[in-house]
C-alpha cells in the first residue's frame, strides 16, 4: 500500500524525466562540448572554453544588458499594475465577473498571436498611428526607432502578462478575514493605512511568487522580439534568449549556445535567490515558483 | 480496487499503448520503396506532381511532407542531428552554404552533368565547381511602379525607369508633389534581408563581396561606396519599413516605387484591383554603363549525407526539375519560376508579360556565393548596411568595416 502513491506519480515522473531532467542534463553535458548539430561526427571536450567565450563576447553583454533592461522595466511595471487592477476588481460591486473575465483574456491567447496584433497595432499605417492622426500628432515608428522599439515590446508584454498576475493576486485578496478589515475600518483607519497595514502583508507571499514567476518568465523572453522585430534595429531588441537561438539554429554552435543557456540559469537562478531572501523576509512561506 | 488492481490496469495499459505504438510504427508491406520528401510548397500544389511521378515509378512511394519557412531550418537540423534525415530536401539559397560548409550535403557533381545544360542556377548551388544541389525553383525581385502616382508627379508611366537618376528623379518627384505619397520603398526593421535590397545596385556597377576566388573581402569598394551612396540618396524620399509594410502601401497607392518579388503580381489583384502598375527591370547606373542586377534566389534539391535513399532521391529531383512538372508548381505557388531554361518558352509568359518581366530579370540577377562562411558574411554586411540605413556611419565607413569584419572571418576559415 505504501508505494501507491509513488505508482502514481509515475507517469509524471516519467515525463519529467524525458522532458524535463534528461534534456537538462544533455544540455549541461552539451555545454562543455564543441559540437555542430550538422556534423555530430565532429564533436570534441572543450571544458569551460563557451563558457569564458561568452564571458569574452560583446553580443553577449548587449543581449544581457538588453535582458536586463526588459526585466527591470517590465517588472515593477507589471507589478504594480497587476495589484492596482486586483484592488480595483476586489472594490467592484457589479460586473466582476466580466471585468476578472476580461482582464484574464490576454493570459488565455499565445505570445504569438499576441505579438502579430501588436505588429499591426504598432505599424506605420496601424491602429496606433491613426489615433495619433486624428489628434493631428505625427505617426511613431514604435518598432523601428531605435529608442522605441524594446520600449514598444516592454509595453506589450505589460499589457499581456498583468491580468493573469492581477488574478492570482484578486483569489490571495478574498482570503483576506473581513472581520479583520472590518475592525479596521470601525476604528477609523485610512483605506491606505488599512492597504498598507493589513493588505499588503497578507499578500506578501502571493506577490513574492508573482515577482519569481515574472522573473523567469522576463528573462526567458523571446517570441516577442523574434516575431516583432527580429532582434532589430541595430540589435536593440537582441534579448539573450533570442542570442542563444541564433547561436543554435544559424550557426550551429549548439555547445556554445547550451553555456549561454547555462549562464542565463546560473543568472536567473541567483537574483530568484535574493529576491526570495529580500522580499521573503518576514512573510508567511511563499509558494513555490 | 487494491494495488493488484491497479497493477493490472497500468500492465494493460502498457501493453496497448505498445500494441497501438506497433501498429502506428508497422511499415506497410506494399513492396514499394518508401522515398521521404520534405518541401516547402503547400501539399496541394506538389502532391499531384508527386503522383505522377509514383505512376511513373510504381517501385517508389514518395512521402511528402511540408516544411514552413518558420520552423523548417530548425526541423531539418534536428532530422541531420538525428540521423534521420529526408531522402530529398528542398532548400533555400541562404541556408545551402551552412550546410555545405558543414559537408552535410552530398556532393551531386558527377550525378548531374547531363542536368547542367537544360538549367540555370548552378551558381548558387556550387562551391569551387562542385555542385551540392540542384536548382528547382528561381526567385528574383524586380521594380513595381505605381503610374497612378507617377502621372501625378508628373512624370510619364509609359517612359521606362531605367537608370539610378531614373530612379532617383521619380522617388523625389512623387515624395514632393504627392501628398501622403513616398517614392521608395527603404527597407528598415529587418535587417536580414537589406543585402538583397542594396547588392542589386553594387553589383549593377561592377560591385561583389568577396573576389572571384572568395578568399578575399571586395566589398569596400569604389563600385560599392558609390552604389551605396546612391542607395542613401534615395532616404529622403523613401518609406522606412518593413517589406509587408512596403507592398502594403504600394497596393492602397501610398508608395510609388518598391522593389518586390513575383509573390506581389498574385496579391495586388485581389488586394488592390484597380491599381495601375508597371514591373519593370533594375535600374542600371547609367544608360552606358552597368547592368541592371537584381538579388536571385533559388529553392534547390539536396541529399544529405546519411540520406537512406540516394540513388531514388535523384529519381525524384530528376522529375521535378523537369519543365513539365516545374512549371505547374510554379503556376500553382507563382512565387518562384522553374530553372529549367526551357519553362521560359511556355505560352504562360506570353499572355503574362509581367511575370515575363521577372524571367527577364533573372538573366541578369546574381546570388550570393556558396561560401562556407555565408552566414556569418551576410550578417556582418546586414548589419553595417543597417548602420549606414539608420545614418550611424557613412556608406564608406559602414562598407570599410565591412570590409575589415569580413576579412577577419576569411581568416579564420580552415
Amino acid at each position: 500500500m505504501k508505494r501507491r502513491p509513488f505508482f502514481g506519480l509515475a507517469p509524471w515522473g516519467l515525463c519529467f524525466a524525458v522532458f524535463g531532467v534528461f534534456p537538462l542534463a544533455y544540455s549541461l553535458i552539451l555545454s562543455f562540448l564543441s559540437y555542430n548539430p550538422l556534423r555530430p561526427d565532429l564533436v570534441r571536450w572543450v571544458g569551460l572554453d563557451n563558457y569564458a567565450r561568452a564571458l569574452a563576447s560583446p553580443a553577449f553583454w548587449h543581449a544581457l544588458r538588453t535582458t536586463a533592461i526588459f526585466v527591470a522595466g517590465t517588472l515593477p511595471v507589471t507589478l504594480v499594475l497587476a495589484y492596482t487592477v486586483a484592488a480595483l476588481l476586489a472594490r467592484a460591486r457589479r460586473g466582476e465577473g466580466f471585468f476578472r473575465a476580461a482582464i484574464f483574456f490576454p493570459a488565455t491567447l499565445s505570445m504569438v498571436v499576441i505579438s502579430l496584433v501588436f505588429k499591426s497595432l504598432y505599424a506605420e499605417e496601424g491602429l496606433l498611428n491613426g489615433w495619433l492622426g486624428v489628434l493631428g500628432l505625427p505617426h511613431i515608428h514604435w518598432l523601428l526607432d531605435v529608442r522605441l522599439a524594446l520600449p514598444s515590446i516592454m509595453a506589450m508584454d505589460v499589457w499581456a502578462s498583468v491580468g493573469y498576475y492581477a488574478i492570482l493576486i484578486l483569489a490571495a485578496r478574498k482570503t483576506l478575514p473581513g472581520e479583520q478589515l472590518e475592525a479596521a475600518r470601525l476604528e477609523g483607519i485610512s483605506p491606505l493605512l488599512i492597504e498598507r497595514k493589513i493588505v499588503l502583508p497578507h499578500l506578501r507571499p502571493v506577490l513574492l511568487f508573482v515577482v519569481l514567476l515574472n522573473t523567469i518568465r522576463a528573462f526567458q523572453i523571446f517570441i516577442e522580439p523574434f516575431v516583432l522585430t527580429r532582434g532589430g534595429p541595430l540589435e536593440s531588441t537582441l534579448t539573450l534568449v533570442y542570442h542563444i537561438y541564433e547561436r543554435a539554429f544559424y550557426h550551429f554552435e549548439m555547445g556554445y549556445a547550451s553555456a549561454l543557456a547555462f549562464l542565463l540559469l546560473l543568472l536567473v537562478g541567483l537574483i530568484l535567490a535574493v529576491q526570495r531572501r529580500l522580499l521573503g523576509r518576514g512573510s508567511a512561506e511563499a509558494p513555490a515558483a | 480496487m487494491g494495488a493488484k488492481g491497479d497493477s493490472r490496469v497500468a500492465v494493460a495499459a502498457l501493453v496497448a499503448a505498445l500494441v497501438l505504438f506497433g501498429i502506428g510504427c508497422a511499415k506497410k508491406d506494399s513492396g514499394k520503396r518508401a522515398v521521404v520528401f520534405w518541401q516547402f510548397s503547400p501539399l496541394t500544389a506538389i502532391q499531384p506532381i508527386v503522383d505522377r511521378f509514383n505512376a511513373d515509378n510504381p517501385d517508389l512511394a514518395v512521402q511528402v511532407e511540408q516544411l514552413t519557412w518558420q520552423s523548417g531550418r530548425e526541423k531539418i537540423v534536428a532530422a541531420i542531428a538525428a540521423g534521420r534525415p529526408p531522402d530529398l530536401c528542398e532548400l533555400g539559397s541562404t541556408f545551402l552554404p551552412g550546410l555545405v560548409a558543414d559537408s552535410t550535403l552530398l556532393d551531386l557533381t558527377d550525378h548531374v552533368a547531363d542536368l547542367r545544360p537544360s538549367l540555370l542556377g548552378w551558381n548558387v548551388a556550387s562551391y569551387r565547381g562542385r555542385a551540392y544541389a540542384i536548382p528547382w525553383m528561381l526567385g528574383t525581385r524586380a521594380l513595381y511602379l505605381n503610374d497612378d502616382l507617377l502621372r501625378r508627379a508628373g512624370l510619364d508611366p509609359s517612359k521606362p525607369i531605367e537608370t539610378w537618376a531614373d530612379l532617383a528623379r521619380a522617388a523625389r518627384m512623387i515624395a514632393t508633389k504627392v501628398p501622403d505619397a513616398k517614392g521608395f520603398g527603404m527597407n528598415a526593421g529587418e535587417r536580414e534581408i537589406l543585402i538583397k535590397k542594396f547588392m542589386p545596385f553594387a553589383w549593377g556597377n561592377g560591385g561583389d563581396i568577396l573576389d572571384s576566388s572568395l578568399t578575399r573581402s571586395v566589398v569596400a569598394s569604389a563600385a560599392n561606396v558609390a552604389a551605396l551612396r546612391f542607395y542613401l540618396s534615395l532616404k529622403p524620399y523613401s518609406l522606412l519599413d518593413r517589406q509587408e509594410m512596403h507592398e502594403e502601401a504600394f497596393a492602397k497607392g501610398r508608395l510609388g516605387i518598391i522593389i518586390s518579388g513575383p509573390w506581389l503580381l498574385r496579391k495586388l489583384p485581389e488586394e488592390a484591383p484597380g491599381l495601375h502598375y508597371t514591373v519593370a527591370l533594375m535600374p542600371k547606373p547609367a544608360a552606358d554603363r552597368g547592368a541592371p542586377a537584381s538579388f536571385a534566389g533559388a529553392e534547390v534539391l539536396g541529399i544529405f549525407r546519411n540520406a537512406r535513399r540516394v540513388d531514388d532521391a535523384m529519381r525524384l529531383a530528376r522529375f521535378l526539375v523537369r519543365p513539365e512538372n516545374a512549371m505547374p508548381l510554379f503556376l500553382s505557388t507563382g512565387n518562384a519560376f522553374p530553372a529549367a531554361s526551357a519553362s521560359s518558352a511556355d505560352s504562360y509568359f506570353v499572355s503574362h508579360p509581367k511575370d515575363a518581366i521577372f524571367l527577364r530579370q533573372l538573366k541578369t540577377a546574381v546570388g550570393p556565393p556558396l561560401h562556407p562562411r555565408w552566414v556569418e558574411i551576410e550578417e556582418i554586411v546586414n548589419g553595417e548596411l543597417e548602420e549606414a540605413i539608420y545614418g550611424r556611419k557613412t556608406a564608406e565607413a559602414a562598407l570599410a568595416s565591412a570590409d575589415a569584419r569580413i576579412d577577419a572571418v576569411l581568416a579564420r576559415q580552415p
